[in-house]
């Protein structure tokens, strides 16, 4: 679905990323892992058109990113950011109509409300959704960006790093969450996380970056191996197994 | 809807207070005349005190009131912006360039007093050009614009008085130098108020655009919003309306400071309420706080710029500390 050809970026003299090529499949979970400062958050933003893309080619279904505008972007894929600015004095219900910003002034106008009712009630924000965003807790306020995503009916959705600022309880809420937001609308996810754990039970895919480099691409199972940690994190890790599930013991 | 009517009884109490104060106004000076014999004579027969308080005191409220909507929602705009609570048109120099090419132009063609408004705007636009790339530095930290605001408008402020002690100023640049709202005629009304209700009705249209700044610049272009353009659609208002006012009135700090904040206090961050009514607000207070500099020393009298600054510190301070964001 998304096709990444000799990918290259650099912070001035940085080189960040180094001819990067991969794959991401059609309705699936990918998740992106890796050491802090391995380049996904660049990949991420480069493939979200937060960044220019200079060196190499992108492709979404065979459309090259760049010739894209943004608007019409913004009907293809939907980006949940690590770090969000609550605005005052809006409501949950305002801010997830944000989400039907890119088809103002279209055809599509006509069924925002259906939309916007949708994306609540698959948030489980239909009993706030007249309270304001500031005064949300944290899990709360996660559900109301990823309805503001679901709001805007793409098939792709980007997160970076969305269980970051949760407890426990919180970051399996909303991983479940978007499971099942990936399987009611067969959506295509990829996603920034550190737990190893959750990322592996969560994804269909896994690519671990380092240095720039794609370090693997492929399924869980095949990445949760003591050398692979080595790899990726640089640290020994012992792997145990339970129930036919294999865990990385991450102490 | 509880919010609703809170709303609507805000704008009502401001509106209230903006006619009884063009009342109190209009009874500031030897000439009396009650509201009724105020309103008889403007709408129904021709009363020659009335008139005379028509072509005397009518022309500087109305510039009080025009020149206080204008640079309170020049305010709210650039605080939308900048993102940054701070912002206000004589903070970040746009209002003293704007003032500083209106004087040097007056200065050397007075025959073209009617062109004042564009050299003002023009002077503006070139100041807030300035500070904005002076202070971009791989992105717009709030912090850096005021810090250069406050260096832009400082030199201009000083190239305004330098001009004016070697005496290069004609008596409508002094006007624009001293702030002075006194002598204003129907034409200043005129000049204003074209240039103000376009700025105010512009402004007002842009509310969607101004909550979308609030959120994060990615998020918005996730959305599929171009942040720059927007950005310089909603300060190209603000710098027409900063400038318009400054033009005719001169340089009046703190209104586009502490209106916003007061408004946000009473009635939200939400634009499509906060503009018109910030608005509302900033046209009453300038309107008092001329009708105190009339009223104060009679028959002297202290210009509303004055009066601002010495209301709009300490009550900016009130403020300061209110908010816990800052």
């Amino acid at each position: 679905m998304i096709k990444v050809e000799n990918v290259s970026f650099s912070y001035g003299k940085k080189q960040v990323l180094k001819d990067i090529s991969l794959e991401i499949k059609e309705g699936k979970i990918t998740t992106i892992l890796g050491q802090n400062g391995c380049g996904k958050s660049t990949l991420f933003n480069i493939m979200t058109k937060n960044l220019p893309l200079k060196h190499g080619k992108i492709s979404i279904q065979g459309n090259d990113i760049t010739k894209i505008k943004l608007r019409e972007f913004s009907r293809l894929l939907a980006t949940v950011h690590q770090y969000n600015i609550v605005p005052e004095a809006l409501t949950v219900e305002e801010l997830v109509a944000y989400g039907r910003l890119p088809y103002a002034h279209t055809k599509e106008c006509y069924k925002n409300e259906e939309y916007i009712n949708r994306a609540i009630e698959a948030a489980k924000l239909t009993e706030i959704r007249h309270e304001l965003v500031s005064n949300l807790s944290g899990g709360q306020m996660q559900r109301v960006w990823i309805a503001m995503a679901i709001a805007q009916n793409t098939k792709i959705l980007f997160l970076d790093e969305p269980t970051t600022y949760l407890d426990v309880h919180h970051q399996i809420e909303l991983l479940r969450l978007i499971k099942r937001l990936q399987e009611t609308y067969q959506l295509t996810v990829v996603m920034i996380l550190h737990e190893i754990n959750q990322a592996v039970h969560y994804s269909d895919e896994i690519i671990a970056l380092k240095d720039g480099h794609v370090l693997y691409s492929g399924e869980p199972d095949g990445f949760t191996t003591t050398e692979m940690m080595k790899d990726v994190y640089g640290i020994e890790l012992e792997i145990i197994k339970n129930n036919k599930h294999k865990h990385v013991v991450t102490v | 809807m509880h919010k609703k009517s809170k709303t609507i009884a805000a704008f009502a109490v401001v509106l209230i207070g903006l006619i009884s104060f063009i009342v109190i106004a209009c009874n500031v000076g030897s000439l009396k005349v009650s509201a009724v014999e105020l309103f008889r004579g403007l709408f129904i027969e021709y009363d020659e005190t009335v008139h005379t308080i028509y072509d005397l005191r009518f022309p500087r409220i109305f510039v009080a009131m025009l020149a206080g909507a204008a640079l309170s929602v020049s305010g709210v705009l650039f605080q939308a912006v900048l993102r940054n609570p701070l912002a206000d048109p004589t903070i970040i120099g746009v209002s003293s360039g704007a003032s500083f090419v209106a004087v040097i132009m007056t200065a050397c063609l007075p025959q073209m007093i009617f062109m004042v408004p564009l050299y003002a705007f023009i002077g503006g636009l070139a100041s807030f050009a300035l500070v904005f790339s002076l202070s971009y530095k791989g992105g717009l930290r709030p912090i850096r614009i005021i810090l250069v605001g406050v260096a832009v408008s400082a030199v201009f402020n000083g190239l305004i008085s330098g001009v004016s002690s070697i005496g290069g100023t004609t008596s409508s640049a002094a006007n624009i130098v001293d702030a002075n709202i006194t002598m204003k005629t129907w034409s200043d009304v005129k000049l204003l108020s074209g240039y103000v209700l376009v700025g105010l009705v512009l402004a007002f249209a842009s509310w969607y655009f101004c909550n979308l700044l609030a959120l994060e610049d990615k998020t918005a272009r996730s959305l599929g919003v171009n942040v720059t353009v927007v950005r310089i659609i909603v300060s190209l208002i603000a710098v027409l309306l900063a400038s318009i006012s400054t033009a005719v009135v001169g340089v009046i700090s703190f209104v586009g400071l502490i209106v916003p904040h007061i408004a946000r206090l009473i009635i939200g961050a939400n634009h499509k309420v906060l503009l018109p009514f910030s608005a509302a607000l900033g046209a009453l207070l300038l309107v008092v706080a001329d009708t105190i500099g009339r009223t104060i020393f009679a028959p002297f009298e202290i210009s509303a710029a004055i009066i601002m600054s010495v209301l709009g510190g300490p009550l900016f301070i009130v403020l300061l500390r209110k908010n816990k964001q800052i």
